[in-house]
């Protein structure tokens, strides 16, 4: 794999407050990366940093195999999309568009086709001579995304575009910008706090925690197989158990049930968490572990039924697919799940 | 639910009626005072009291009908001698030999007994002339714009055409053109200065936006009085700016900084600075963090996106700034009169000149109402701009 | 390099606008006779003159007179007038503020040509009601705009929520309204007095030699004789100001207590 985008070891301070810590980070040309944390974990900076308006304190940022660390962000040619669209409100959407044209210096004769054309594309060429606040929140984040395709960048940054719409809109802009990545072979990088949009759109997905990447990979790695309590924590709901090695592939819980878990390679003794998605847990028997519980509260979420389960010292959460059997609290069941749905990690 | 009961509108009425009265007493009708003597034209006809009620027909060029004469001689004979006086001596200034016109044609008048006729030609044979028919027609109108056109240079010829006076003879356009010129150079000083302030003040945080910001409103807290005293203080031969330019070895003498124009410019941009860093500052700081980058991220260098984007949006803020100082510097009056010479007077000195030292209301009037029109135009454009920079505002 | 342009810049137009106004102030306490550095030596022999010379000492009394006058009546009419035009079913609301604001605009030479005629007309030339009455025309504006923005601060729920708890209409205005509006209406009368204390020009034109006020005085001291006294006059008012301001913030720090409690 060879890196179009790569951070190497890349540090950025604040004074006293380290808000990314000693990060690489690889990119490959065409990819869709998400970068997705809760908010301080680093994630917009490091979009700043590689758009040029902060200089890392230490490390090195390549694009293309050249390092780009001296260059000011208008000699980047990177496309940024920004919190809140940052449109200039005293042009018209076709002048807003027109803007990273003019400051190459296309020529005038050439600009207006380029932008009618641009336009057109998404559905705006009627739109031009509005001011971006006679828009509506969809159209003026078009219009943004389209400002930042316009000249053709190698390279689209995109920090909570998504941030302000609401949540019909927000599903369609997914759907469009997926659909433009393809269809361009734009190389993406996009800042969420939003785990299911990280989810709906990206390639990769990279975690961040306090500056760091907690875990990187696609979809499913991060998801099925979370490398930390963070991790698993963040995306998605899961059960964590807490519990001590005792050999290579079983964990001794706390309410004292040993079960099996991949080969986690822990030594014996180690305290360690394992966690289980609740639409892993069962309830008709099969799988390789077992556990005793008692359903404490059912509640009925639409397409499916979430149970609250009490197995000793341990809680339990599960997801049931609605028209199986019917389930009342109080009621005592037998737990399963598979070993290879487990993920182990320390506690 | 827009229904307004009749109580509670009555009651708001009652609330504002005081304030209404007072204002119309000591504000609107003083104003109203102000513009009506410089128009009412009383003495020539309060001492003509009948002949003003009948010229007004007369057709400006045959002889005036008998009745008109005969009101005339009747208003000859009966104003008492020292409104006569005054009234002709005005007319006299108008078209001269009113007065041994009138002195005769008034001697004639007491002489003729009850009953008779007197024969205004044969009193004196200029009565035949329109023009002193016609000096006597506009001067008994109730309303003149002599005031009005002396406040612009300008005068009536006997004809009645509007001209401009003799060059000695009065100053006032000048005067109205110092005025511009020194409200100019203020408002392009305080632009000069306080746009890049008021936009470093907006680029800034905590401590150092706070120092900013307290520096141009510390100004505006303390006494306009005391801070015009400050620059004389500093200004003089002997001040602390001279000393230390000769204390440097910079200039062998004191520069001349006061009872000039620069010390007036000088003075007047400290004091009406902070009316322009404000309204700048407010409309730049409300502009959105991330234009700047954005343009940057776009390709723009950071002049050109100063150029392109954070001038722009900047403007309404510059625009209002340089209205509000220019507005409040042309009628400015206690800074030039302490630090400036006796060629930095503004127009509120001349206005303060004709009320205070010659009792001359009517021309104090007059400049006071092209005064009054020049900052309500500009008020009202201000209040169109300021309306127009936020649309939500109520 | 923009970096330090931009502070030397800045560092440089704070100086302009602050140097002056500290510059003045050393000079009250000089025991020379000429308002000028260097100071030979302190004392407070302006200020003594100030209470001991005629004129001076009158036109202190004078300032006060005149300002608690014209404070008291443009607070009562402004704030008044503020509650008037917030309550809806007044015509032409919008012409009513601005014909309120527009005393600040008008240029105060003018005013005072129109004043000097109108208050001889009613006879209050040269008198302390005359001059109170004009100083009371320059403080409406400042009243009506920070009772009114007291006001528009006021969440109407609050009004709503006293009157379902049983407020009669007075007591809800007398227990929620006022209190709430406190701040404003003493920002008001800060400003009013302030103005009051620094009119010069209204002053020319209606006052007698009797109402000679400190400003008034000052002007003239400094056209004709500038001696160390303007520079301790000019104390007094710098002084008389922020005092006035702290007292402000005081009422409004309070006040904002007594709303979080």
């Amino acid at each position: 794999m060879t890196a179009f985008i790569e951070l190497r070891g890349v540090s950025k301070t604040f004074g006293q407050v380290t808000v990314v810590e000693g990060l690489n980070l690889e990119v490959r040309k065409g990819e869709f990366l998400s970068l997705l944390g809760p908010s301080g974990s680093g994630k917009t900076t490091i979009l700043m940093m590689l758009a040029g308006f902060e200089g890392a304190t230490s490390g090195d940022i390549l694009l293309d195999g050249e390092k780009i660390d001296h260059l000011p962000p208008y000699r980047r040619g990177m496309g940024v999309v920004f919190q809140n669209y940052a449109l200039f409100p005293h042009m018209s959407v076709a002048e807003n568009v027109a803007f990273p044209l003019e400051m190459r210096g296309v020529p005038k004769s050439e600009t207006r086709p380029r932008v009618k054309a641009a336009l057109d594309r998404v559905q705006l060429g009627h739109l031009a001579d509005r001011r971006p606040d006679q828009l509506s929140g969809g159209q003026q984040q078009r219009v943004a995304l389209t400002r930042a395709l316009v000249y053709e960048p190698k390279v689209i940054l995109m920090d909570e575009p998504l941030g302000a719409l609401d949540k019909k809109l927000r599903e369609e802009m997914q759907l469009e910008i997926r659909e433009l990545h393809r269809r361009l072979g734009l190389t993406i990088i996009f800042v969420t706090h939003d785990q299911s949009e990280a989810l709906t759109m990206s390639d990769r997905i990279a975690i961040f925690d306090a500056g760091k990447i907690a875990q990187i990979g696609t979809a499913g790695e991060v998801y099925d197989h979370p490398h930390n309590r963070f991790v698993a924590e963040f995306i998605g709901e899961t059960n964590l158990l807490d519990g001590v090695v005792k050999g290579p592939a079983a964990v001794e819980l706390t309410n004292g049930a040993t079960i099996v878990a991949p080969d986690h390679g822990y030594a014996a003794g180690s305290r360690v968490s394992v966690s289980i998605r609740p639409e892993r847990l069962r309830l008709d028997g099969n799988g390789d572990n077992r556990l005793q519980a008692t359903i404490s509260d059912v509640v009925y979420q639409g397409d499916h039924l979430r149970l609250h389960l009490d197995a000793g010292a341990l809680s339990l959460v599960a997801r049931l697919e609605r028209g199986a059997a019917e389930r009342r609290t109080g009621e005592s069941v037998t737990v399963s799940f598979a070993a290879a749905d487990c993920s182990v990690f320390a506690a | 639910m827009n229904a307004v009961s009749a109580r509670q509108r009555g009651r708001a009425a009652l609330l504002i009626a005081p304030l209404v009265i007072f204002l119309g007493v000591f504000f609107l009708w003083p104003l109203w005072l102000m513009v009506d003597v410089s128009i009412r034209n009383d003495a020539i006809g309060g001492a003509f009291p009948r002949t003003a009620e009948l010229i007004g027909s007369w057709d400006g060029e045959a002889m005036p009908d008998a009745e008109i004469q005969a009101a005339l001689v009747e208003d000859l004979r009966e104003t008492p001698q020292s409104t006569l006086g005054a009234a002709v001596r005005t007319l006299n200034s108008q078209v001269s030999g009113f007065r041994t016109l009138m002195g005769r044609t008034a001697n004639a008048a007491r002489d003729l007994e009850d009953g008779q006729t007197l024969d205004l030609v044969e009193v004196d044979d200029r009565w035949a002339e329109p023009r002193f028919w016609q000096a006597i027609q506009t001067s008994v109108a109730p309303y003149t714009d002599r005031n009005l056109l002396a406040a612009l240079d300008l005068e009536r010829s006997d004809t009645g055409e509007i001209e401009r006076m003799a060059a000695s003879a009065s100053a006032n356009r000048l005067i109205i053109w110092r005025t511009f010129a020194i409200a100019g150079s203020v408002t392009v000083l305080c632009a000069l200065i306080g746009l890049p302030y008021a936009m470093l003040a907006a680029s800034v945080t905590g401590w150092k936006r706070n120092a900013l910001l307290l520096a141009v409103l510390l100004p505006l807290w303390t006494s306009l009085l005391v801070r015009t005293a400050a620059w004389f203080i500093l200004l003089q031969n002997e001040g602390i700016i001279n000393k230390t330019l000769i204390g440097l070895g910079w200039i062998d003498g004191p520069l001349p900084l006061i009872f000039n124009r620069l010390g007036v410019v000088i003075a007047m941009t400290h004091v009406l600075l902070p009316f322009m860093v404000l309204p700048i500052f407010s409309v730049v700081s409300a502009i959105p963090k991330n234009l700047m980058p954005a343009a940057a991220s776009l390709g723009a260098r950071p002049l050109r996106a100063f150029w392109r984007v954070l001038l722009p949006l900047s403007m309404p803020g510059l625009l209002a700034g340089s209205l509000l100082v220019f507005m409040v510097a042309i009628g400015y009056y206690i800074t030039p009169a302490l630090v400036g010479g006796p060629n930095d007077q503004m127009i509120s000195s001349v206005i303060a000149f004709y009320a205070l030292q010659t009792a001359n209301w009517g021309m104090a009037g007059a400049l006071g109402i092209l005064l009054l029109a020049v900052t309500t135009v500009l008020y009202l454009v201000y209040g169109r701009l300021s309306r127009g920079g936020a649309p939500t505002g109520a | 390099m923009l970096r330090v342009a931009q502070a030397l810049f800045g560092v440089a137009a704070a100086l302009f606008l602050i140097l002056p106004i500290v510059a003045i102030l050393p000079l009250a306490f000089t025991s020379s006779i000429f308002l000028n550095y260097p100071i030979p030596g302190y004392s407070l022999r302006w200020f003594q003159e100030l209470g001991e010379i005629a004129h001076w000492r009158n036109s202190i009394v004078n300032s006060l007179i005149i300002g608690s006058g014209a404070t008291v009546l443009s607070v009562v009419l402004g704030t008044l007038a503020a509650l008037g035009l917030r309550g809806r079913g007044i015509p032409f609301p919008n012409l009513l503020r601005t014909v309120f604001l527009l005393p600040m605009v008008v240029p105060a030479v003018v005013l005072g040509v129109g004043l000097q005629i109108s208050l001889a007309q009613i006879g209050l030339a040269s008198s302390y009601l005359g001059v109170i009455f004009s100083h009371a025309v320059l403080c409406v504006p400042f009243v009506i705009v920070s009772v009114s923005t007291a006001l528009q601060g006021i969440n109407p729920t609050v009004e709503r929520a006293a009157a379902s708890l049983g407020a009669s209409p007075t007591r809800v205005f007398r227990r929620v309204t006022m209190p709430l509006a406190m701040p404003g209406i003493v920002t008001g009368a800060v400003f009013a007095f302030a103005t009051s204390l620094d009119e010069v020009v209204l002053t020319l034109f209606v006052a007698g030699p009797n109402q000679r006020t400190l400003a008034r005085q000052m002007f003239s001291s400094i056209r004709e004789n500038i001696s160390p006294a303007v520079a301790a006059a000019a104390l007094l008012l710098i002084v008389g100001t922020l005092l006035l301001a702290l007292l402000a913030a005081y009422t409004r720090r309070r006040t904002a207590k007594v709303v979080e409690a």
